[in-house]
């Protein structure tokens, strides 16, 4: 027998449960889920927006809130000479945020290894952990995340959802992408003597842009 | 384990008296406790939260068959190959195997305990490829050469005055000053280039999502991203107990999951990897090998060890163990440390070289109350305890004098006498209330003293008020 | 509540009390009899076989389960002096029984009806002190078993709290073991030794003149500790307290009688 054949062998001789049909596991592992408010916290706050900021914040990650899109450019350009950066970044190749005016803003694409500062957009945002949502794709580079000393993440409030299962149901049919990952806070580390450093290998500083209103 | 290496007692000992390691036990562990208490209190839910976890994990140890295949179906689906590992030399020979035929010259990895259960780092090292750890911690053992002390902190047991020393001489050039920031930048900078110049990233899973093939990893660091990212080939090895149904089955085990091991409430980053980079992304491995490794879990499964398969390793259980505050993680001689490493090493290593693991232990249960999973560590150890019994790996001492008593214990009037007899010779050795110093009973009276029995059991004393009662009525 | 006013009692001592601390024993049936229970101490009992279990020496645990249960099954309830005894009868024996088609059933009825002494007076009694003064401080630790595997925390609280002037301390990690864990504190002494620092390290932090404990064997381990340090802290067993004895010789102070 092959390793394969072999584990699941030892698997099966050891399970001395009766086994039920595909569809009854199925069912079983939904009803595990089953009231999902009863297992998981509540919202820091009743309004999505409040609840997020309240937890990103906790984390370290700075917020602010724009009206549009278009308000953008203008505050990265804050963001960078409030930091000290030189008013540059790198940009994720999204014509949401390509299409933007960017005058006065020298943006780039591709990544360096020392990049100082990168903007991207979350596709969704989690109130209840004040989780950022990226997937992998042939607009989202993944190292746009990590390399960079900033991050800056612009995020539609719409795009707000409250609880993790939330996020979960949205991608239910869809096809997963190479990545998924949920970003909650900036790069952080406590393996010398448990205290805490920001910027071990991934952001020091994350930076949330909120975006009110569409379009 | 090997007769060569010294006993769990003689590295308890060398940990005992060593000052530098209780202190940075204590920060560790006593930051951790108070954060996850922290946590919980903010999270009034978390019980209910921890019977889902339970439920969900027995599920699916309850059809893992089933759930594995699932995985290994979709996995394949998105373009991972999937390799199945008996035990760790075979999970050992197809990492090895694969970085070989890449033709490999580094490969960087994100922390994994499956990893170090399976010999990795060893085996890249004996197949002439340059391994490179990416987690801080990792990254401060392997400086030092050492193995991981605790398996959310693997270097615990380093103060930063120690890990300064040891960056001073690893790193070129040495990190400005000693301060904890500023050798998180130095590592940072170090690293930095080592992630981009990978051919191979490694990295363990903290999940196995059946229902969409993907792997999970959790990190605050960031380093499985940047591990997992650059290099032509990613390869996961994961545990096969990994198995969860879906992805929000991950989302309700990680509430529980971070909250007890730092206290937080998500990792910085969760990442979920399915498949090698898609046509048209901009990034990503263009190859992804999944090795799951069964190495003793199917035992498990089939004996009275299966409620272990539940564990999520947090860490929790060692951070609130009094034996592992005192003597840190090294001395379990194991992989995995502290009360879920006293289960887990007589597996992996058989329970003739552990056999004192199980034994160490007060029993005080504080390991299954905060356990996000339920298990139910000392009847665990108490499981190991009998079949060292059964097997007739105790000492023949303990034996002998356990079997005196038995038989004593068996017949209450000779036990009676025996008592009788026995505080008479006890109170021979002390004067006053105490006894200093006691023959045979040095593990006692080494330490404290021992209070003085009065002349007569409960029992005589008890008898002879009943006699004079009859006696007046 | 029982509903029973004035149950029969048997009371299973345990070997250390036996031993080493008869008064524990004495105090157990004075207030049990105040709670208007009916008393006995059946000669049939020697050991639980706790010792036995943790070892991994399940036949002789198990002899000494049945034992006990037989000497023991035939009162309304039963009773220790210990949380450690008697977690190990209300979980232990089930668990040595539990293939066992007569005894599963037998040992499943005992351990209901197997009660540790302060939550039985509580829990089961209703029982309050009555008219005790005692013009001390205090603290309490929590004795793992007791506390872990049968609830045993709020109830030997309520009962100190009826004691006039007695001033209850907190204790740091008053819910940490002491690192008594029966054989291991010889089996594995200098870890043990460590653990109990700490433990004595926090007890003298709280200034109080008496600790408290629900079993025993932590008690000796503890005050033999303090002792040796040369801490001036009085060890009793909470009952002790409760049944009005803590102005004579505590733990290791010379007997009178």
């Amino acid at each position: 027998m092959n390793p394969r054949d072999r584990i699941l062998a030892a698997i099966r001789d050891g399970l001395t449960t009766p086994r039920p049909e595909p569809e009854a596991i199925a069912a079983e592992a939904v009803a595990l889920l089953a009231d999902p408010d009863q297992a998981r916290p509540r919202l820091a706050a009743p309004d999505l927006a409040e609840a997020f900021g309240i937890k990103a914040t906790a984390l370290g990650t700075t917020l602010e809130r724009v009206a549009r899109l278009a308000d953008i450019p203008a505050a990265v350009g804050r963001y960078l000479a409030a930091h000290g950066l030189p008013p540059g970044l790198a940009l994720q190749p999204t014509p949401a945020l390509t299409d933007l005016d960017w005058n006065g803003v020298a943006v780039h694409q591709g990544i360096a290894p020392d990049e100082p500062a990168a903007l991207g957009m979350a596709l969704w945002g989690i109130a209840e952990s004040g989780s950022l949502v990226i997937h992998s794709g042939p607009e989202t580079p993944i190292l746009l995340s990590f390399l960079p000393l900033h991050h800056i993440i612009v995020l539609h409030e719409a795009d707000l959802l409250p609880h993790l299962e939330d996020y979960t149901a949205r991608m239910t049919g869809q096809a997963a992408p190479r990545n998924a990952i949920l970003i909650t806070g900036p790069s952080g580390t406590t393996d010398i003597e448990g205290s805490y450093v920001r910027g071990a290998h991934g952001p020091g500083y994350l930076h949330v842009i909120l975006v009110t209103r569409q379009g | 384990m090997t007769a060569a290496q010294p006993s769990f007692k003689a590295r308890a000992e060398a940990a005992l008296a060593d000052r530098t390691l209780k202190l940075a036990i204590d920060r560790t562990t006593g930051n951790a406790e108070r954060k996850r208490a922290a946590a919980l209190a903010a999270f009034p839910e978390f019980e209910a939260a921890r019977a889902r976890g339970k439920a969900i994990k027995d599920h699916v140890i309850a059809h893992l068959d089933h759930y594995l295949e699932m995985f290994a179906r979709n996995a394949t689906a998105s373009g991972a190959q999937v390799h199945w590992a008996a035990d760790d030399a075979e999970a050992r020979a197809i990492v090895t195997r694969i970085c070989l035929d890449a033709k490999a010259k580094i490969v960087t990895r994100a922390k994994s305990m499956l990893g170090e259960e399976i010999g990795l780092p060893h085996a890249l090292a004996d197949a002439g490829i340059e391994r490179v750890e990416t987690d801080l911690a990792e990254h401060i053992i392997q400086l030092a050469g050492e193995h991981p002390s605790h398996i959310i902190w693997p270097a615990m047991h380093r103060t930063r005055e120690q890990v300064a020393d040891l960056f001073r001489e690893g790193h070129n050039p040495p990190p400005e000053a000693e301060d904890p920031a500023t050798m998180v930048q130095s590592a940072r900078r170090v690293l930095r280039e080592k992630f981009l110049g990978a051919d191979i990233g490694i990295s363990g899973a903290n999940f196995l999502v059946a229902d969409t093939g993907a792997t999970c990893t959790v990190t605050n660091e960031g380093n499985a991203e940047l591990t997992t990212t650059p290099p032509r080939i990613h390869i996961v090895t994961a545990g096969i107990e990994k198995i969860v149904p879906s992805t929000a089955h991950a989302m309700a085990l990680l509430r529980l999951l971070v909250r007890s091991a730092t206290g937080g409430e998500l990792t910085q980053y969760t990442t979920f990897h399915c498949g090698p980079r898609r046509p048209g992304d901009a990034d990503g491995p263009e190859e992804m090998h999944i090795v799951l490794v069964d190495n003793g879990r199917t035992k498990m499964l089939a004996d009275e060890f299966r409620e272990m398969l539940r564990c999520i390793r947090c860490g929790a259980c060692m951070n609130h163990c009094v034996v592992y505050r005192q003597i840190g993680g090294h001395a379990y001689g194991g992989t995995y440390p502290g009360p879920m490493g006293s289960v887990l090493t007589p597996v992996l290593d058989g329970l003739a070289g552990s056999r004192d693991l199980p034994h160490a232990c007060t029993m005080n249960g504080r390991c299954q109350e905060v356990c996000p999973v339920g298990i139910p560590l000392p009847t665990l150890l108490r499981a190991w305890r009998s079949r060292g019994w059964r097997e007739g790996l105790e000492p023949g001492a303990v034996r002998a004098g356990l079997g005196l008593w038995a038989r004593l214990a068996r017949r209450p009037a000779l036990y009676r006498l025996a008592s009788r007899i026995g505080v008479r010779v006890l109170r021979l050795f002390g004067r006053g209330g105490w006894i200093g110093s006691l023959p045979l009973a040095g593990g006692w009276t080494g330490y404290r003293d021992l209070p003085r029995p009065p002349g007569r059991t409960f029992m005589e004393q008890y008898r002879a008020d009943q006699a004079r009662k009859e006696v007046r009525k | 509540m029982s509903g029973q006013p004035n149950p029969r009692v048997g009371l299973f001592v345990t070997c250390l009390v036996d031993a080493i601390r008869p008064q524990i024993g004495f105090a157990t049936i004075q207030l049990l009899e105040e709670a208007g229970c009916v008393v006995e101490v059946p000669q049939g009992q020697t050991c639980c076989g706790q010792p036995a279990f943790n070892s991994g020496d399940d036949a002789d645990a198990a002899h000494l389960a049945r034992q006990t249960i037989a000497a023991f099954e035939g009162y309304d309830q039963v009773v220790l002096p210990s949380g450690s005894c008697a977690a190990t009868m209300v979980h232990g024996y089930p668990e040595l029984l539990a293939g066992d088609p007569v005894w599963a059933a037998r040992a499943r009825a005992f351990a209901a009806k197997t009660h540790e002494i302060t939550s039985f007076l509580v829990d089961v009694m209703g029982f309050r002190p009555d008219g005790r003064r005692l013009s001390a401080s205090a603290t309490y630790h929590d004795s793992c078993s007791g506390l872990r595997d049968l609830g045993v925390a709020a109830q030997p609280r309520a009962l100190l709290a009826e004691i006039d002037g007695l001033e209850m301390r907190g204790l740091e990690g008053n819910d940490v073991c002491c690192g008594f864990g029966g054989t291991f504190c010889v089996k594995y002494s200098s870890i043990s030794n460590a653990i109990v620092t700490e433990k004595a390290e926090a007890i003298e932090k709280t200034g109080a003149d008496l600790l408290l404990a629900g079993d025993l064997g932590c008690l000796m381990n503890m005050s033999g500790k303090l002792h040796r340090r040369g801490a001036k802290t009085r060890c009793f067993h909470t009952v002790e307290v409760l049944a009005g004895l803590a102005d004579g010789p505590a733990i290791g102070e010379e007997d009178r009688g």
